[in-house]
């Protein structure tokens, strides 16, 4: 009989969990369908979930009406750029930080994830107000140098956490054996290191593709990102729905892919590592 | 350790220049953030003390800014509105997060392909995810028209369009967005209790509430309050949702601090008041963030 119990409990739990689970993904599944409706069956009073006539033709009319690709390139351009750049200067910090540590070495790095919490309206009006002047408004680069300023304290710690867990015995053993430093970091610690490189590029990448508070606030047509792209889209185009479901789903298609191999850096990253 | 770490022995020329190489590469990251958060921080702090209009001023004229800007019923509306939405937002996504986590932690099956769905959410974009809401809950084309066609003809739900409750729908956006995040936290923290000790309690015959109640939940308390300030300031920055799925309307019903700032910085010309704004936003982060960090290292220095 407790036999039985247990096993209702257990079945009981795994449907409410799937349930929920389903609930999440509803949305997203929604959206992603109702891309391959015509705009009539999208609001049709019949539902049907995946017994219509699928079309492409939101596909295309979004490309044809806005150029989608001219910002999907933007999105490409401003996250691989900013993430490159970002990585370099990250990774500098986070090796000095994490193998050539100091007394205070822990207070900076709390220090610079606490500059990651703050409300970016803090920084808004004298960042325009610089790129106005400097003709950065609505330009790629400008976002790049935004993106690489908003997300360099979270590469940072990234990184450093990774590189904590580099053991340090091996850097002991290479120096005794008369290696150099330059020799110490390409030859032992780059390999090492490359997982933890690679998980903090894939996080930025998210952050990056997904930030919306400077790509509203500081683009136009020029240099607009997907997330900018698709707040343009959603109002004035209300009655289209499945228009609009087309460009959601085209700007969060690579997320989709990428966010399901990258929960775990995902989590490190949004939780400052309170999660490893 | 100093010393260990070079063993081997360079010229003194070199060995002089390889110490200084962290100092000289960890130093564009100090300077970037320092420019960053303090110049750009000090230079808005600058202006809402001074009576900026359309373009920034250099005249000073005191606490003006914020005397006007508390007496502004729009960002009284924005202040209580965060409230409101801070305080659902928390307590909901904490719940849910920890129920998800609970459910998760049964070795249920399918944990594998559950957890990336529950955390998909957080990995979209606020203006994707805030735009495929905003149609959801419109009444002419979303829930509410779907169950009148299915034949549940007085289903209503317009809350995005009742300004009494357009706050609500945020809460609801947003708890959707951050609960599976919230469940990969207390999941990590659930999966490093001590099995030793449940088993222990379970022998001595505590019921499985009473175990979740008294030792479980009680060894959580760090997940608790990581997750509490990484919610409170998603609240106070939250931005893009509020302006994908609402705008801040209908009317001003659900405008928020970081959208206030924005409209009255760039769109109504009062710049002075706008940098006001922001100032407060920062005062209210900061009174999260500082006593977390200052926990945060007391328990680092006691280890």
């Amino acid at each position: 009989m407790k036999i039985v119990m247990v096993y209702f409990k257990k079945g009981l739990v795994t449907v409410a969990a799937w349930g929920l689970g389903l609930l999440i993904f509803v949305p997203i599944l929604w959206t992603v369908l109702t891309s391959f409706k015509t705009e009539e069956e999208a609001v049709a009073p019949n539902l049907h979930i995946l017994n219509f006539s699928w079309t492409l033709e939101n596909y295309i009319e979004v490309q044809a009406r806005s150029d989608y690709f001219h910002h999907f390139w933007n999105s490409v351009v401003i996250s691989f750029g900013s993430t490159a750049i970002g990585l370099v200067i990250a990774v500098m910090a986070a090796w000095a930080m994490a193998f050539f540590p100091r007394r205070n070495t822990k207070d900076i790095l709390s220090w610079m994830l606490s500059t990651k919490m703050m409300p970016a309206v803090g920084a808004l009006i004298p960042i325009f107000l610089i790129f106005r002047d400097l003709n950065l408004l609505d330009s790629k680069m400008g976002l790049i140098i935004i993106m690489v300023l908003i997300n360099l304290p979270i590469m940072v710690w990234m990184l450093y956490s990774y590189f904590k867990e580099i053991p340090l015995a091996i850097l002991e053993a290479s120096r005794m054996d008369g290696a150099g430093l330059w020799s110490e970091v390409t030859l032992i610690l780059a390999p090492m290191a490359l997982p933890g490189l690679f998980s903090t590029g894939l996080l930025n990448l998210i952050l990056v593709w997904n930030e919306a508070f400077w790509t509203l606030n500081l683009t136009a047509a020029d240099a607009a990102p997907l997330s900018a792209f698709i707040a343009s889209y959603s109002s004035p185009e209300e009655l289209f729905y499945a228009k609009l479901s087309a460009a959601s789903t085209l700007a969060i298609a690579p997320i989709l892919i990428i966010g399901w191999f990258s929960q775990k850096q995902l989590v490190r990253g949004l939780t400052f590592g309170a999660v490893k | 350790m100093k010393s260990s770490t070079h063993p081997y022995r360079p010229t003194r020329l070199r060995q002089g220049f390889e110490r200084l190489i962290p100092k000289i590469v960890l130093s564009p990251s100090l300077v970037l953030m320092l420019v960053f958060v303090y110049g750009f921080i000090a230079y808005s702090l600058y202006l809402s003390f001074t009576d900026s209009t359309i373009l920034p001023s250099y005249n000073l004229v005191g606490w003006r800014n914020y005397a006007k800007l508390w007496q502004l019923p729009h960002w009284w509306q924005a202040f209580r509105n965060l409230l409101i939405f801070s305080g659902l937002y928390i307590s909901i996504t904490t719940l849910l997060g920890l129920t998800l986590a609970i459910f998760l932690d049964q070795k249920i099956r399918g944990e594998g392909f559950l957890r990336p769905i529950y955390l998909y959410p957080m990995a979209l974009s606020f203006i994707v995810t805030g735009t495929a809401w905003k149609w959801f809950l419109d009444p002419g084309i979303g829930l509410e028209h779907l169950m009148q066609q299915w034949g549940w003809s007085s289903f209503s739900f317009t809350w995005i369009k009742d300004s009494d409750m357009a706050i609500y729908t945020v809460v609801i956006a947003a708890v959707w967005q951050s609960s599976g995040f919230v469940m990969a936290m207390f999941l990590a923290g659930l999966r490093g209790v001590d099995g030793e000790i449940i088993k222990a309690a379970e022998i001595d015959g505590a019921s499985t509430l009473t175990i979740y109640r008294r030792i479980i939940l009680p060894m959580m308390r760090p997940v608790f309050l990581s997750s509490f300030v990484i919610l409170a300031h998603l609240a106070i920055k939250s931005y893009d949702l509020i302006i994908a799925l609402t705008g801040g309307g209908p009317g001003q019903a659900t405008e928020m601090p970081a959208t206030f700032m924005y409209s009255y910085s760039f769109t109504r010309n009062s710049m002075g008041v706008g940098a006001a704004s922001a100032i407060i936003m920062m005062i209210m982060v900061f009174s999260i963030i500082i006593p977390y960090l200052y926990a945060e290292g007391r328990k680092e220095s006691r280890e």
